[in-house]
């Protein structure tokens, strides 16, 4: 049974939670590379420190373990 | 209404596209959610209490998740930015051993006893009027409380990014009820458990870009005493020895008796909004662990809410003048000072999230929202279907029929939660009231529940008399203050130097003893209940069933100790 969604259904909670965190990852990983390498910084205080690039990599690391950990079941 | 006036002109930054996607996928996610786990729940257990097969994780995140709505994460926020880690207690003092409490000496008898609510409780414990009077309120209270927060946070998305009010309540509303109306407390806690971790994923980067920036918690430290003039701001215990000492005009007496102890036991252990979450638990180790999992997140949760607020007091800055900006009450907004208590939050937001964080940090607030206000939306929907629709207008309908109930009172409620939220617009003083009318009914209820958990002798008229002694007396007391002025508010807190922010603590604690005293006093001098009908109520007449836990690790005590060791510590560190 997958953990809380009920008798039957074959997506976990987590599962969830990692899908949505994984794909924001995915968004912001991308996003924050390309702010970094083209040197289109947004103007916010400590944006020298690409924020946007190592948070979407933390993001894409913690949705992908959840993803796989949790990803349905054959049959 | 000039405030409101500069606030409603004034809009602090706008969305890029990507912030767009961000918003819209969380949108599709949890309406999805709502309809992947609809077949789910075809019972009334299924729909009102998740099927009672949450695991304490799921349980205890929810628990959580549920109270974390938007008026917590930016009022207290604010709080922070005003009085400084004194608002921490709210966090620490005022959740963890009442968290704690419940999972490991309340809980076994909310699980053991299958309520399905604690004005259910209350009904197998004290009879029909205690529930009828606990039910009403909680009903009543709950649809308000919903409404000022879906208030709130339009208010909030105003000022941020111009969005219209009615858009953001029609919006977030809509949303809320799809999803609790088709999955019930299922959907409402899935929902809850991701909106727990994007508020996380969305706000945490405030105080760990904030603290980078201030240099540290000890460079923190100091530039606020120098910003504010005091080093009264960055502890939490030196100073109040005395009402003067602090910025909150409060002495450790309230702190400790009125939240610590009344509050805060009378919140996490009866409010039937949190309590609900852990009835969905799975087995009884399950519900006894889901508090304490709570209780472990809570303790986490000042360092996304307190450490902003207290950032801003030493890092923001006019970005064009460099000058730091000085946030006030929302009545005292004007040109010179453009920004309230309550926007410290959103201001430090746009401080550090450019492009795409900053889409992931309106997610969380929306999150915060909406977890919120489904948790209020839910908890309204069972009690409502079973302590007043079940229990007084129709007591022999089908289970079918319940949950059909169930799935129209949710939108029902959140209609006149919508009805509340254009109220409050149109008057903004309803919001201290509603906040005072739920202080009126929490303190003198945890009263009537914990005599009527531990005290055998504890009667039905004594229960009915205490609760109705208790809240009438914290009306009372409250009408006194508000209308009596300054000599009022040192006869009810003890002291002339008192605060608005004490009264509340000591009211609470006043109405919490002449509960008790009633419900002691009718109690003796009313025929006892039969211990045999107080079986799997009370303690002493209850054999409390084995968890299961079978090693050290998995008993629930053996983390509760933890939980409230690091408590203490964390407690003796920021002293």
């Amino acid at each position: 049974m997958a953990e809380g969604t009920g008798r039957g259904e074959s997506l976990s909670i987590w599962f969830f939670v990692g899908g949505l965190t994984l794909l924001y990852g995915i968004i912001l990983l991308p996003y924050g590379a390309y702010e970094w390498f083209s040197g289109h910084e947004s103007s916010t205080v400590l944006s020298n420190l690409h924020p946007t690039f190592w948070w979407g990599l933390l993001l894409t690391l913690f949705g992908g373990f959840y993803t796989i950990r949790f990803r349905p079941e054959k049959g | 209404m000039t405030a409101l006036a500069i606030l409603l002109t004034t809009q602090l930054t706008h969305l890029a596209p990507i912030d767009v996607l961000i918003l819209a996928l969380y949108f599709v996610v949890v309406l999805f959610i709502g309809f992947y786990v609809k077949g789910s729940t075809r019972t009334s257990e299924e729909f009102f209490l998740a099927g009672r097969e949450m695991t304490a994780w799921i349980a205890g995140l929810s628990f959580v998740s549920a109270n974390l709505g938007s008026l917590e994460l930016m009022g207290w926020a604010g709080a922070a930015y005003q009085y400084g880690m004194l608002a921490t207690h709210w966090y620490w003092i005022g959740a963890i051993p009442a968290m704690l409490f419940l999972g490991i000496v309340m809980m076994p008898f909310y699980y053991i006893s299958k309520t399905h609510s604690v004005p259910g409780y209350l009904q197998l414990r004290f009879g029909e009027g205690a529930r009828g009077v606990s039910a009403v309120s909680f009903a009543f209270m709950t649809i308000l409380m919903s409404g000022v927060n879906m208030y709130s946070m339009a208010l909030v998305m105003k000022v941020v990014l111009g969005w219209n009010i009615s858009f953001s309540i029609w919006i977030g509303a809509v949303t809320v009820a799809i999803y609790v109306m088709l999955g019930g407390l299922r959907s409402a806690i899935i929902n809850e458990v991701l909106q727990f971790v994007l508020i996380w994923a969305g706000a945490a980067l405030i105080p760990i870009l904030g603290l980078w920036e201030a240099g540290g918690w000890t460079k923190l430290k100091a530039q606020i005493a120098v910003n504010v003039g005091s080093n009264d701001y960055t502890h939490l215990w030196t100073t109040l020895g005395s009402f003067k000492d602090n910025p909150m005009g409060v002495h450790w007496t309230g702190i400790v008796f009125g939240l610590g102890f009344v509050i805060s036991f009378g919140y996490w252990t009866t409010d039937f909004l949190v309590v609900q979450r852990v009835l969905s638990a799975n087995n009884l180790r399950a519900a006894k662990m889901a508090p304490v999992i709570g209780a472990a997140f809570k303790m986490a949760v000042p360092f996304i809410v307190i450490v902003p607020g207290l950032l801003a007091l030493a890092v923001l800055r006019d970005p064009h003048t460099h000058q730091i900006i000085r946030l006030v009450g929302e009545n005292q907004v004007d040109a010179a000072h453009p920004y309230s208590y309550n926007e410290v939050l959103p201001l430090m937001l746009i401080r550090y999230c450019g492009p795409g964080l900053l889409g992931l940090g309106i997610t969380a607030l929306i999150a915060g929202f909406m977890s919120g206000m489904a948790g209020n939306v839910s908890a309204f929907s069972t009690v409502w279907t079973y302590d007043l629709y079940g229990a007084f207008f129709n007591k022999k309908a089908s289970d079918k029929h319940y949950v059909s109930m169930g799935r129209w009172s949710t939108v029902v409620g959140m209609i006149a939660s919508i009805g509340t939220a254009y109220l409050v617009m149109h008057a903004a003083s309803i919001m201290d009231y509603v906040q005072a009318l739920f202080s009126f009914f929490i303190a003198p209820l945890f009263g009537t529940v914990i005599l009527g958990m531990l005290w055998k002798r504890a009667t039905k008229s004594g229960g009915f008399w205490g609760l109705l002694a208790g809240t009438v007396s914290s009306i009372a007391m409250w009408l006194y203050t508000t209308y009596g002025g300054q000599q009022a508010l040192a006869h009810i807190a003890l002291s002339l130097d008192a605060k608005p922010m004490a009264e509340n603590l000591y009211r609470a604690f006043w109405s919490w003893l002449i509960c008790v005293v009633v419900t002691v006093s009718v109690s003796l001098v009313t025929r006892p209940v039969p211990e045999a009908q107080l079986a799997g109520l009370v303690y002493g007449a209850t054999t409390i069933p084995d968890d299961g836990a079978s090693s050290l690790w998995q008993k629930p005590i053996f983390w509760a100790a933890i939980v409230i060791t690091i408590f203490f510590l964390l407690n003796i560190i920021f002293f």
